[in-house]
């Protein structure tokens, strides 16, 4: 540790005319003088005294500043543990003459015996720092710092309410997965401290890293300045000390990735705390207000774009109507030769939406829509809008039950259909799209209003069955002029319609295409599975708008793509780790080509963020993803639903223009997952996502609240950990899971890694990748297996089909090296490693490799102690992994 | 400021590069420890820096705000050394720096059989062991610390032969491998060792060097004479200044040069170049 952060300082105004002969310093130590070219009021004097405030030292210093206005400042630091603030102030007092009878000379030798003894043994108060939290967390590295605030003489408070008002907020401001207790390091030692827990003793010492120390001092230093410490012994150190009718309340935080605006909030933060605190000592946690009726509102409004979105409701199938009036004679769809003009669109599913009418269809209907990407489907779904019905699409090739559940829970009677048998219920009819238009009828214009429905698309996550979401044509209108304007999307763009209709980016290719003039080009379906194939389409098409999930862009990058002529980029449909995109800016700088990160959701219109990304997020790994779209706005809450404070990690909840009627007949749902916005009038959709608002407004994405694991009591971030593999040059994608072998015990919990090699990786393996990673990430970050695979495989929505992986490929003992009988400590010790790991254990094998871990090696320690054997520490075994290697530490009394 | 909190040792800081360097760094925020020998030294035909004049450079230093120690110190001598040393750890409780700058140029002007015993001696006793001893003292405290840099001010002399200097040249040349034998020494413990080869320095008023006045007094030529001939070897043209040199130890003393360590760092215009 750093001295400075053992020491504090005291500055007191000496008045008069100074002689340092006169002044004699206890404990053998002298007075050094120094003569300060200036007067006490210009800035040299003042950074002669900020230097003097912050100079470390293994005991203490009186050091006298002259000024040449005649005034001088005695300055004293000490270390806290040789002199506390009391004996400080006797100090100072007993120099200046101010309290001449204080025999400070004897406190001081007393105090000083006292450090004496204790620097003998080890480290009083040494506390482990823990890592930064995200709420902290800044994106680039700054220097040491403070903030200090001044409050009011009754908020002085003590020890005891300023630890508890720090362990409440720190429990607060881990707002997702807070154990309910914070560990606050002190001079005395670490502490956890379990806030509001009435019954059971609160405050326990404990060696447990701390990120935030507390230094509270009750003396009263009245004019003269006070620093608790001279550099932070912690990532965050409060401190509280009284100056005449004031209370000081710091925070000096390190250097590193550390945001101040961040470290101020908190520490405003925990003010407001402690007053709740002083109020009511026994305060639960959750009962205590972190913002205040301004700073709500002014968190609120942090999560509204910048612009506000201008847009006239109207639906879908009227908005076509009026660009293929304006343009009837542009291509509107391409499908290999197939090409259709606004107008033969226009016509074709007018002709189906009477086809619709004449076979029952009517307003409000659902119809199921469930055929392969061609031109017939998009002529369709225009159809069915215009029937006055609203489109569920299925995707052919999903699974028979998933087809039957979807036509069941939408209550589907019609579908149009190419499949032979289509497997609804009873009152399910299939129809083809050929009998549709040879029902024939009389053209139809339908009197729905943009309120209703538009689409109802089923969404699985990640429990539970399916759930159709109900999506009115407003939304998809809303969308559309959110982005016309910023992405300049008119008729000389073409798009492709990559995604299947039953995954909502499908919504945004069509609509988003259609809807402004656009040519839409169909990608059949195993085009969209193969990279060259979809270059070579790209090209031959000229295609400038392109929508991607970063899985199936990956792909694209993978290949020669010199020749496109994409001018947009549109990335969506799961969490983007910007540095893939790094290969494509190489080709594809952006001034040429736009490459925008867009957020969204089903139940709020598809998209809901956007950020444009650049090669300093891509360098960065940001996860920013950027400020809601004009119309949409953005919520970080706790989980009692409290707005949370800029940076800290909570549910992000999505309001606005995009918000979705709720869910086909689950009221029960609906009503939980959509209510009433807190702020604002309408509804906000409940993401269960995690994510942070940043003080600039943009969202930074952090995954699934319900997917957020632990392993061995860490809390893994996936993401972190695919990022740490991405880097190696050598990995080209990579996919990161958790797995228990045995579901009912956590110690089994293994982290499995799966890599793509890049293709000049030669003699490269998956053991270095993981070796590789091994040097970056936390012990328990570090994955157990890595396996390489040719391709990820991938949903058919292109995203990452986890449930695809194949098991990992671990390692296997080798028989050869069990020990023999006549090693009895190496033969005992493979027993008890075998029968912990649960497989059998050769004298070389590495204990990580086997899918040891901590958890594993303190069991084996407990065997190792039950059968007599010399004991084993963690550390050791960390250090030689292999049952020789301990054998040989144990034999040489290393341990 | 490039050394705000770092307390600096210079040694032979009452006058010429000495003065310019301790200038410099306080002008960055350094505090200083500034020692020299304020005496004149048997055997050395020309007066050393004086009380007078350290105390004049640490004035200097306290105007740009710096907090200034000031001891006599000699660097033949250990006991002097660990008294200075020690001093400046009461002091600032840190040395996060030392310059390495006492050195003498004469007794010169001799070729290498005509040169004394104790005439060799004592070069070699000032200009390399004198660096040695400081780095002696204060390279334990830098290793606990795990940071420190070492620059010591060689001449180009270090680096090239000059005539009727061999005393000198070998000294310099010495203090070089020590720079790089230092700097692999300390290297583990992020210390790091460097060397400053200045050129022909000006004799200006401000720093009140004598360097070149004394070689040309030791090669018996007038001193203009002396100044025209370096001036003229000199590919830029002009004699290198005190403050040209501080700019370069600054540099070695900074956090800039945080990777920089046993190099040989030439301030002399291009001289070396050849």
């Amino acid at each position: 540790m750093f001295p400075g952060a053992r020491c504090h300082a005291l500055r007191v105004r000496l008045a008069g005319a100074v002689h340092p002969e006169a002044l004699t310093a206890p404990a053998q130590s002298r007075v050094w003088v120094d003569d300060v070219p200036a007067r006490s009021t210009e800035p040299v004097a003042e950074r002669r005294r900020a230097a003097e405030m912050s100079r470390a030292v293994t005991g203490l210093r009186c050091t006298v500043l002259r000024y040449r206005d005649g005034l001088a400042d005695l300055v004293l630091v000490a270390d806290r543990g040789f002199l506390d603030a009391a004996g400080l102030r006797a100090v100072a007092a007993s120099l200046t003459g101010a309290d001449p009878v204080e025999p400070a000379g004897t406190e001081v030798a007393a105090a000083a015996e006292a450090a004496t003894a204790a620097a003998a043994g080890t480290e009083v108060g040494a506390v482990a720092a823990a890592g930064v939290p995200d709420w902290a967390a800044a994106p680039d590295p700054v220097d040491a710092g403070a903030v200090e605030l001044a409050l009011l003489l009754d908020e002085a408070g003590d020890a005891e309410s300023w630890r508890t008002a720090l362990a409440i907020t720190l429990v607060r401001y881990d707002a997702v997965d807070s154990p309910g207790w914070a560990i606050i390091g002190t001079d005395q030692g670490a502490v956890r401290v379990t806030p509001g827990a009435a019954a059971e003793p609160t405050v326990e010492p404990t060696g447990e890293p701390a990120v935030a120390g507390l230094l509270v001092s009750d003396v009263d230093f009245g004019t003269d300045e006070y620093r608790p410490c001279l550099a932070p012994p912690l990532p965050l150190t409060f401190s509280v000390w009284r100056t005449g009718d004031t209370v000081r309340l710091r925070c000096d935080h390190q250097a590193g990735r550390i945001s101040p605006a961040q470290v101020e909030q908190f520490t405003r933060h925990l003010a407001h705390v402690h007053r709740q605190v002083r109020e009511n000592p026994d305060v639960a946690p959750d009962k205590v207000e972190l913002l205040d009726a301004a700073e709500r509102e002014r968190v609120a409004a942090l999560g509204r774009p910048d612009r506000a979105l201008s847009t006239t409701p109207t639906r879908i199938d009227a908005a076509f109507r009026a660009v293929a009036a304006r343009t009837p004679d542009l291509v509107a769809l391409t499908d290999g030769e197939v090409r259709l003009t606004y107008r033969e669109l226009d016509e074709r599913s007018d002709a189906v939406a009477g086809g619709l009418r004449a076979l029952g269809v009517s307003d409000g209907d659902r119809v199921g829509v469930c055929l392969e990407r061609t031109a017939e489907l998009v002529v369709t779904l225009l159809g069915v809008l215009k029937a006055g019905a609203a489109y569920v699409p299925a995707d052919p090739a999903y699974p028979t039950e998933r087809l039957a559940y979807t036509a069941q829970d939408a209550d589907l009677r019609l579908v149009v259909t190419r499949l032979p048998e289509f497997p609804g219920t009873s009152s399910t009819v299939p129809v083809t799209p050929d009998e549709v238009i040879a029902a024939g009828a009389e053209p139809f214009t339908s009197t729905m209003t943009p309120d209703d429905a538009a689409y109802v698309i089923y969404t699985s996550g990640s429990t539970g069955r399916p759930k159709g979401v109900v999506v009115p044509h407003r939304n998809v209108i809303a969308l559309m002029d959110a982005t016309r304007a910023e992405y300049r999307l008119g008729s000389s763009d073409v798009w492709t319609l990559f995604h299947s209709s039953a995954f909502d980016f499908s919504v945004w290719e069509i609509w988003g295409c259609l809807l402004t003039g656009g040519r839409l080009v169909v990608v059949p379906y195993f085009v969209s599975r193969e990279p060259e194939k979809f270059r070579d389409l790209l090209v031959a098409e000229r295609v400038t708008v392109l929508s991607q999930t970063p899985s199936a862009f990956a792909q694209l990058v993978d290949v020669p793509h010199d020749d496109l002529a994409v001018r947009l980029v549109v990335l969506g449909g799961e969490p983007l780790d910007a540095r893939v995109l790094l290969p494509w800016f190489d080709v594809r700088p952006e001034s040429g080509c736009r490459v925008v990160n867009m957020f969204g959701i089903t139940e709020t219109t598809v998209h809901v963020t956007h950020q444009t990304v650049t090669r300093r997020h891509a360098l960065a790994g940001s996860r920013s993803v950027g400020p809601a779209l004009p119309g949409w706005h953005l919520y970080v809450v706790d989980p009692d639903g409290r707005l949370l404070p800029p940076g800290v990690p909570g549910e992000i909840w999505v309001g606005g223009a995009g918000v979705a009627s709720g869910y086909l007949e689950r009221d029960d749902l609906t009503a939980q997952r959509f209510t009433e916005d807190p702020v604002a009038p309408g509804r906000v959709y409940h993401s269960g996502d995690l994510g942070r608002l940043r003080p600039d407004g943009a969202l930074e994405h952090l995954g699934r609240i319900d997917s957020q694991v632990k392993v061995r009591g860490f809390r893994i971030e996936l993401d972190e950990i695919r990022a740490v593999l991405l880097e190696d040059p050598d990995v080209r994608t990579a996919a990161v899971v958790v797995r228990r072998d045995d579901p009912h015990d956590a110690a089994t919990a293994r982290i499995d890694a799966y890599v793509v090699l890049a293709d000049g990786a030669a003699g490269e393996t998956s053991s270095s990748v993981r070796k590789r990673a091994a040097d970056i990430l936390p012990d328990y970050m570090v994955p157990s297996t890595v396996t390489a695979l040719d391709a990820l495989p991938l949903t058919t929505n292109g995203k990452l089909d986890a449930t695809k992986l194949p098991p990992p490929v671990t390692t296997t003992a080798k028989p050869a090296a069990t020990p023999t009988g006549n090693d009895d400590l190496a033969a005992k010790l493979s027993e008890v490693w075998g029968a912990v790991l649960g497989v059998p254990v050769g004298l070389d094998d590495d204990f990580f490799e086997l899918g040891g871990n901590s958890l594993f090696a303190v069991r084996i320690g407990a065997r190792m102690r039950e059968g007599g054997l010399p004991p084993l520490q963690l550390r050791e075994l960390y250090r030689n992994p292999t049952i020789r290697s301990v054998v040989t530490a144990l034999r040489n009394g290393d341990n | 400021m490039r050394l705000t909190g770092k307390v600096v040792v210079i040694t032979g800081a009452a006058r010429g590069i000495g003065r310019a360097s301790a200038v410099a760094c306080a002008a960055e925020g350094a505090d200083l420890v500034l020692l020299d020998v304020c005496a004149d030294l048997a055997g050395v035909p020309y007066p050393l820096g004086s009380a007078s004049q350290l105390e004049h450079t640490a004035s200097l230093c306290r105007d740009r705000g710096a907090s200034v120690l000031t001891a006599k110190a000699d660097v033949r001598d250990t006991t002097s050394v660990r008294d200075a040393v020690g001093l400046a750890g009461d002091r600032y409780g840190r040395i996060d720096v030392v310059v390495n700058n006492a050195g003498i140029a004469a007794p010169s002007g001799k070729r290498v059989h005509e040169i004394t015993e104790d005439e060799w001696s004592l070069m070699l006793d000032v200009d390399l062991s004198g660096a040695w001893r400081v780095i002696r003292e204060v390279g334990k405290t830098m290793s606990d610390q795990r940071s420190g840099s070492i620059v010591n001010i060689a001449s180009t002399a270090g680096l090239v032969g000059y005539r009727h200097f061999a005393g000198y040249v070998a000294a310099k040349h010495g203090l070089i491998g020590l720079t790089k034998a230092a700097a692999l020494d300390y290297a583990p413990m992020k210390v790091r060792v460097n060397a400053v080869c200045p050129g022909n320095v000006r004799d200006t008023p401000e720093a009140e060097g004598r360097m070149l006045r004394e070689i040309a007094r030791a090669l018996d030529v007038p001193a203009d004479e002396h100044v025209a001939a370096f001036t003229q070897s000199q590919p830029m043209n002009r004699l290198v200044e005190p403050d040209d040199v501080a700019g370069a130890v600054v540099f070695l003393a900074s956090d800039d040069s945080a990777q920089v360590t046993g190099s040989v760092l030439t301030v002399d215009g291009g001289f070396t170049a050849h």
